[in-house]
């Protein structure tokens, strides 16, 4: 029963060693399971907000010639399908209103036929903005362009028939009208369609009347879709509900047998986020996967520094007989104790954790999510002990004579390794994987459109991993190569810390260069592995906060309602809330380019750079300040988007009309412009084509003033009570936004889902890990060398000599460490950031750092080094007579 | 007691006991200790395993204290200024730090006791060669055998050239030959520097080289000391 024995024995006598090498592990264990938690959750949460942004799942097309009605049933028979409702689709030759004496007419536009109940089954769909919520509705911009309110009549032109008047009784927003006017079964890869210009809604009994005529004569021009709704009991990962509902699609239309085709718009949008949840797998492997390596060199370390003492007492047993498969198999024990209890510890502080971020004890959103995930943490927990303990034991068991057994210090050369030259092939390999991954635009996330799977291009792992691991290395060589070749230059430097014992401490640790240089390299890439971390989390916050900015367009945006007629001047009402520093009115019009409609932005030159802190990221061609310049000093200049640079070749002077609506006469009138630049992004503008120009040149050349939008900065109030009280001045007639809610709003589902739990997580576990891998390493290899010290302190070594040879070997480990960690996290951030660009909405022109993040993981490391030094010196003050006698 | 005679007076011991921890696990090492060690004087403590010899040397030598009675060094100043200085001790184990090599482990001491590095590395390069160690002067403590690692340890002691010698089984792990040759070593110094010397030993022969034996058994004298031998140590 010498294993018992033996157990019994580390648990008395070497309590120390065992806990904290559990401690590595349980690090470890807790890392993993508490990211696989977030990344199970947040995935659950993915599939969650993409189904329910989705305001129809299916639209189901009837084909030319089938019956809706059969259709409709079918649809309706299908698994999983919980409502469905036919809508009828029809093109209008044009719409003409005639509203206080003038008459407007617009080009050609869908009419659709809303059967009783639709609003109901799905609500998303349509928002009211004015009048009555049934009969007769117009789509904004529809009743913009025709100046029609509720009570108007309207005349609705029919191709080949006569057009019929019909009496308007509200205004409502098609928020997605991108999916509605979907061309449905359009071939994968297709150009999206731009939804219709003109909508006008109709219940389903007048659309009936009157299109049903035009079905017969025209068929190409009317048609029905059948609108389903699905039942949500969707798998949690995105990945496997998309299968599943692009599944019961497929399904349905093998059902229809050629009568229908699905538009499956839940899953496009689980495509989507299914997409966001790779990216999110892939910060997990990126941002996490390092942690938990570095928790296992944490516990290499640990097990490293009672190597000395576990040789000797290996020696100790072999010369008292004990076999090589003897002592590998207490290895074996002691690994396997150290597993179970890190496992234990780690997996509890998991949940723990879990509890405190995610409000949930549990390590997935499903049960075999959380089993997994926790069954996985420990087996690494385990593999990380057996790799740490049971191997090196094994192989001395097998390896090391009695007498060598007894070394500590060693003359060795240098490891195979570095004569090999591994850490430098190592990071020229990074740079080249880096640098074509580069050339390919970094694209992580490979998802053509339509194909069920999805892929990742690990290769651009490998880049920063390299990086990472190659770096260590040669953090690893220099530490060595100073220690030993540079003995005389540590000798100089060391001089002010350890006095005429400079020498001594140098050869000192010189012959300990080993251990010292696998410290310095824990610290280093603990450092930089914090480091990048923090920034990338920084300017991924950098930019939602941009992202949300740019969609809100400041603190507070007030966005006047379509019709109103609101001058620069109605700014002086807003200046005087409470709370408003600035108001920065921008003009809001809409212009053709072309056939093309597009937005117009107007602009006050001299004052918008400030007040809107444009970003030089969003134009092309010129700095934001150099770009608005330009509008100020040539009023007719204009910014366009890359698209129509292209569609159009334009080049820097270039003349561009367009067309734009005369405030006086209504009429669309050509405008003449030059083309200066291109705006990629603008506060308030859409992700599309959208034009800049100069607000006093629109106001000249359409004689209207109208303000689309006042942008308000609040100075650094909140802006959600500056927006509230902005809210009761303005009252009903214009719509006010804040950064505030708009950020939580904004994006895609990755951004909603937001790194906050992940960010607090990695950057917590990498402030632990600072502590652990510069205090506990120092802590145990000095308390490794207590008899050292006591034979030091009993030749008369008083505790500022012996405070010497510990500062020294602190400072050295800490210092260097976190130079090169600072050096390595710096060159593995620009990396990380480029490498997952993709991640980033707008892509990031600067890194933001976070100073004082950084200046906590460097104090916990200086502090824990402090503790753990100042302890070993009082603890090697008084000379221990019993470990002096004990060899 | 004469001015003269307490300037020659280098240890005394008064009534000194060492007690190892408390109540029903205590060991009691050392008890009822009362003796002095004078300048030149050479001693050699013998008596059997744990009859508290290294506990009495550790006490001289000012490494531990009395748990009752009181130890001084008349002749040599206050326990802090013992080492490095005018006390130099040879420990019954290994002793040497792993990490210097053999020379920088014998100019330890002085440069603890604030040597310039030149002056105590010209003073450890003699003793080595004073006891025919300078060719290891290079090599590690653990490239060393257990008999020239206690030797160096001596060479350490030399070096500081101290006024009272401790020796603990310095012979310990070592055959005749060499264990002779260690004793020689210490006797020629200790001679040489006018320092006393105190050996503790479980071999007769070695015992007998030094001009005056104590004997102890369970922690204490087996004769008492007496007072008179002192001078006839002296004399001799
Ligand atoms: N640090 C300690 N803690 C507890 N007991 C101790 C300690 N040091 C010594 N002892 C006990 O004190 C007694 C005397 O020990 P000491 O080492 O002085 O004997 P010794 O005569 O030098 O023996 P040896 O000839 O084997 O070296 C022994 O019983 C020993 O177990
Ligand atoms: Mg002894």
């Amino acid at each position: 029963m010498l294993s018992l024995t033996w157990l019994r024995g580390l648990t008395a006598r070497r309590r120390g060693r065992l806990a904290a090498a559990a401690c590595g592990v349980a690090i470890a264990v807790a890392l993993l399971a508490s990211i696989g938690s977030f990344l199970s959750a947040s995935k659950a949460t993915m599939t969650a907000r993409a189904a329910a942004d989705v305001a129809v799942d299916w639209q189901v097309q009837a084909q030319p010639g089938a019956d809706p009605t059969i259709v409709l049933d079918t649809v309706k028979a299908a698994p999983g399908v919980t409502a469905a409702a036919p809508v009828g689709f029809a093109a209008t030759s044009g719409l003409q209103a005639t509203t206080g004496g003038s008459t407007q007419s617009t080009g050609p536009g869908v009419v659709l036929g809303l059967p009783d109940g639709y609003r109901n089954t799905f609500p998303e769909e349509l928002r009211d903005l004015a009048g009555a919520g049934t009969g007769v509705l117009l789509a904004q911009q529809t009743a913009a362009n025709l100046h029609a309110s509720p009570g108007d009549t309207i005349t609705v032109g029919r191709a080949g028939l006569s057009a019929v008047a019909v009496h308007v009784d509200g205004d409502v927003d098609l928020p997605q009208a991108d999916s509605l006017f979907q061309a449905v079964g359009a071939p994968v890869g297709a150009q999206p369609q731009a939804p219709p210009d003109n909508v006008v809604l109709l219940p389903a009994a007048q659309w009936h009347a009157l299109f049903d005529p035009l079905a017969q004569n025209r068929p190409e021009l009317a048609h029905t879709q059948i609108h389903a709704r699905l039942a949500h009991h969707l798998p949690a990962d995105p990945s496997a509900a998309y299968s599943q509902v692009s599944g019961q699609a497929r399904n349905l239309e093998v059902k229809l047998a050629g009568a229908g085709t699905v538009g499956d718009n839940l899953a496009a949008t689980l495509g989507a986020a299914r997409a966001d949840a790779l990216y999110a797998q892939i910060l997990f492997l990126f941002l996490g996967l390092p942690g938990a390596v570095l928790a296992g060199l944490l516990t290499a370390a640990v097990a490293g520094a009672g190597v000395d003492r576990r040789r000797k007492e290996q020696a100790l047993l072999r010369a008292r007989g004990a076999t090589g498969s003897q002592l590998t198999r207490l290895g074996g024990i002691e690994a396997a104790a150290v597993g179970a209890i890190g496992a234990t510890v780690g997996l509890a502080a998991a949940l723990a954790l879990g509890k405190a971020m995610f409000g949930t004890f549990g390590f997935g959103a499903t049960t075999v999510a959380a089993a997994g995930w926790a069954a996985g943490s420990a087996a690494v927990g385990f593999l990380i002990a057996a790799a740490t303990i049971a191997v090196p034991a094994w192989r001395d068991a097998r390896g090391v004579t009695v007498i060598a057994g007894r070394r500590s210090v060693g003359r060795a050369g240098p490891p195979r390794w570095a004569s090999y030259g591994l850490d430098l092939l190592l990071l020229g390999a990074g740079a080249l994987i880096f640098w074509l991954t580069g050339r390919g635009g970094y694209k992580l996330v490979l998802a053509p459109e339509g194909v069920p799977t999805i892929s990742v291009s690990y290769w651009a792992f490998a880049g920063p991993a390299l990086l990472w691991t190659g770096a260590g290395l040669f953090a690893w060589r220099i530490a060595d190569l100073i220690l030993g070749r540079g003995r005389p230059i540590m000798r100089r430097v060391l001089r002010p810390v350890a006095g005429p014992l400079a020498g001594t401490v140098a050869s000192s640790m010189s012959r300990q260069r080993r251990i010292l240089a696998n410290a310095l390299v824990l610290v280093a890439l603990t450092t930089a592995f914090a480091a990048s971390t923090a920034v990338f989390n920084a300017t991924y916050r950098q930019q939602a906060d941009i992202d949300a900015r740019l969609t809100n367009g400041a603190d507070v945006t007030v966005t006047q309602s379509p019709g109103t007629n609101v001058g620069a001047a109605g700014g002086a009402v807003l200046a005087k809330v409470p709370g408003v520093r600035s108001v920065e009115p921008i003009q809001h019009r809409f212009a053709y380019v072309g056939a093309d409609l597009q937005d117009l932005y107007g602009v006050r030159a001299d004052t918008i750079v400030g007040a809107t802190k444009l970003q030089d990221a969003y134009f092309q061609g010129g700095t934001a300040r150099q770009l608005i310049a330009t509008l100020a000093s040539r009023p007719d200049s204009i910014l366009v988007s890359a698209e129509t640079v292209k569609d159009f070749q334009l080049h820097p002077g270039d003349q561009v009309t367009l067309r734009l609506q005369d405030g006086r006469t209504k009429q669309f009138t050509d405008v003449a412009f030059h083309y200066a630049g291109i705006a990629k992004e603008f506060p308030t503008a859409p992700r599309d084509s959208f034009l800049v120009a100069n607000a006093d040149y629109l106001t000249k050349m359409t004689g209207s003033d109208a303000v689309g939008a006042f942008l308000l900065d609040t100075g650094g109030s909140s802006p959600a009570a500056v927006a509230g009280r902005v809210r009761s001045v303005v009252g009903a007639q214009a719509q006010v936004t804040d950064l505030t809610t708009s950020r939580r709003v904004v994006g895609s589902s990755l951004t909603a889902v937001d790194l906050a739990g992940l960010t607090r997580l990695e950057l917590g576990f990498a402030l632990v890990l600072a502590a652990a891998s510069t205090g506990l390493v120092l802590a145990l290899g000095i308390a490794e060398r207590r008899r050292t010290f006591a034979i030091a302190s009993a030749l008369g070594a008083k505790a500022r000599q012996l405070g010497g040879f510990v500062w020294a070997e602190a400072l050295f480990i800490t210092g260097g460490g976190l130079a090169a960690g600072a050096l390595g996290g710096w060159v593995l951030s620009h990396m990380l950031v480029k490498v997952l660009t993709g991640v980033f909405d707008p892509p990031p022109a600067a890194l933001a750092v976070p100073w004082a993040y950084l200046a906590a993981v460097g104090g916990t490391a200086i502090a824990a080094v402090s503790i753990a030094a100042l302890g070993a010196i009082r603890a090697t003050q008084r000379p221990a007579t019993a470990l002096v006698r004990d060899p | 007691m004469t001015a003269s005679e307490n300037g020659r007076v280098l240890v005394r011991c008064d009534g000194v006991a060492r007690t190892f921890g408390s109540g029903f696990g205590a060991v009691v090492a050392v008890h009822d200790i009362t003796c002095e060690i004078l300048a030149a004087q050479q001693v050699a403590i013998t008596g059997p395993s744990g009859s508290g010899k290294s506990t009495l040397l550790h006490l001289l030598a000012g490494l531990d204290e009395p748990t009752a009675g009181s130890v001084s060094w008349p002749a040599l100043g206050d326990r802090d200024a013992l080492r490095p200085g005018p006390v130099g001790v040879v420990f019954q184990g290994p002793s040497l730090l792993p990490p210097l090599d053999v020379l920088e482990n014998v100019a330890l001491p002085l440069l603890l006791g604030g040597t310039s590095e030149a002056a105590a590395t010209a003073a450890a390069a003699a003793a080595l060669d004073r006891l025919h160690l300078s060719a290891l002067a290079t090599k590690l403590p653990e490239e060393l055998s257990g008999g020239q690692a206690q030797r160096v340890a001596v060479a350490r002691v030399l070096a500081g050239r101290p006024r009272l010698i401790l020796a603990d089984e310095p012979t310990g792990q070592l055959d005749h030959a060499a264990g002779a040759l260690i004793v020689d070593a210490l006797i020629r110094s200790a001679t040489d520097l006018g320092a006393a010397l105190v050996l503790t030993t479980h071999d007769p022969l070695v015992a007998a080289r030094l001009n005056s034996g104590w004997v102890m058994a369970d922690g204490g004298f087996v004769t008492p000391r007496d007072p008179r031998e002192r001078g006839l140590t002296c004399s001799a």
